[in-house]
């Protein structure tokens, strides 16, 4: 297993209701969306156990290491949206540009930092968007309509940090 | 959400780039309700005046109702569009047919400005608090409104806040900024009037005061679903009552669900 480096398999946005806002996979056809989905749920028991003790920041660091491979790292904002993201540490091969420490250690916590940054920025965009209209909590709870984001801009801006992360990396 | 961005860059530096960041002048805020008001009453007057004809059928019942729902109907129209040729300066409330619609527009041009301040309080929250530290308790929340965003909003903090411990809280802004350039005819309501009035009512809150308050009211409900908006998306669930006792203080009442008097 040498000569390969992290990069994130999943991204999922999940609303304040736990509704689920968006899921993408990296590379789309190589993960099952069902096995995602099922981690995606299994981690917002580890936001809501950890919410009374995070009161200044919004990273929640690594929730859980699935297996060898899978990581998960969080991120919930002030107004309860949580982002999660999936590493996996054998995700791609590695090329010339990629340093060797990246493949020898672990993930730091803030090297997901900048991807959480990059993905809030983009839900924001998304709400400034007048065409977007947040779920309706009545809603939700009735299970009416879904809750998925189309917006093809917030979509490929998901793309694109997914594609730009690297265990380092100073800004998306 | 441009139309709500500070004037004044109070932005703290941060260690990423914001897109988000932009500057607009506070004017546009003012500018946008003068037409946003006239526009809800427009739009609920056009939709009242739709479903009479949908209800009553545009034929048959039409020609006796012509008599009696035409006025209805024509009162209830032509100040919105009166209301809009002439701009905001010449009649404040809706002068439907009867106190029953009256209510009804009025809770109609209510609950269309309140739902457009929702949309933008989301939007606000979600821009400027990904910087704060996370509020923790309802009272956490309320101060992060009065204080960051009012300062962000409009460009100073809330004057005053009440609370009564069991949910309700009265936030109180003596110059709140998108009313303090209203001004009113005080020839109509001069001192002998309002004399006359007081003698003849025995009431001193009518007169001039009741009549601007009443035409104030309206531009205030943007505000309340502004800050409804705010509240819900940082997890609070509350009804918002806007009111003008006298230019240009506005208080906002919140009530948040399951709240005791």
């Amino acid at each position: 297993m040498t000569g390969r480096v992290p990069s994130i398999a999943c991204i999922g946005v999940i609303g304040k209701h736990n509704n689920p806002l968006h899921i993408s996979l990296f590379p789309a056809e190589e993960r099952a969306p069902l096995e995602f989905q099922f981690l995606l749920s299994s981690c917002l028991d580890i936001f809501e156990a950890r919410l009374p003790h995070k009161t200044a920041d919004q990273d929640f660091g690594l929730l859980q290491a699935v297996d060898e491979r899978l990581a998960m790292y969080g991120w919930m904002t002030n107004t309860g949206v949580k982002f999660v993201v999936v590493v996996d540490m054998e995700g791609r091969p590695a090329t010339a540009l990629d340093s060797k420490s990246a493949t020898a250690v672990g993930l730091r916590d803030a090297d997901l930092k900048p991807a959480f940054r990059a993905l809030q920025t983009a839900y924001i965009m998304l709400l400034r968007n007048a065409f977007y209209s947040p779920p309706i909590a009545a809603n939700i709870e009735q299970r009416l309509g879904s809750t998925q984001i189309t917006s093809r801009n917030f979509i490929r801006e998901v793309q694109r940090i997914a594609g730009a992360w690297y265990p380092g990396v100073t800004n998306i | 959400m441009a139309q709500a961005s500070p004037s004044n860059p109070t932005e703290p530096s941060t260690s990423y780039i914001d897109p988000t960041f932009s500057l607009v002048n506070t004017s546009c805020l003012d500018l946008l309700l003068i037409e946003l008001v006239p526009m809800a009453y427009r739009i609920t007057a056009d939709l009242a005046a739709r479903e009479d004809e949908w209800i009553h059928g545009p034929s048959s019942k039409a020609k006796q109702r012509k008599l009696s729902g035409a006025s209805n109907d024509a009162s209830s129209t032509a100040p919105g569009t009166l209301r809009g040729g002439a701009g905001v300066g010449t009649e404040g409330g809706p002068v439907g047919g009867g106190t029953v619609d009256e209510e009804e527009a009025r809770e109609a041009v209510f609950h269309r400005l309140e739902s457009v301040g929702y949309r933008v309080g989301l939007g606000v929250v979600e821009r400027f608090s990904r910087d704060a530290p996370r509020p923790t308790t309802p009272l956490d929340s309320i101060k992060f409104l009065c204080k960051d965003l009012w300062t962000l909003l409009f460009r100073k903090q809330i004057d005053n806040l009440k609370t009564n411990h069991r949910g309700i809280y009265v936030l109180t802004d003596n110059t709140f900024k998108p009313i303090t350039r209203m001004s009113f005819d005080t020839k109509k309501y001069d001192a002998a009037v309002q004399a006359a009035l007081v003698a003849q009512t025995g009431d001193p809150a009518l007169g001039r005061d009741a009549n601007s308050q009443a035409r104030v009211q309206p531009f205030l409900y943007f505000h309340a679903g502004v800050i409804r908006g705010c509240l819900d998306s940082l997890g609070i669930k509350a009804t918002v009552t806007a009111e003008c006792a006298a230019l240009p203080a506005a208080t906002f009442q919140i009530r948040t669900a399951g709240a005791k008097n």
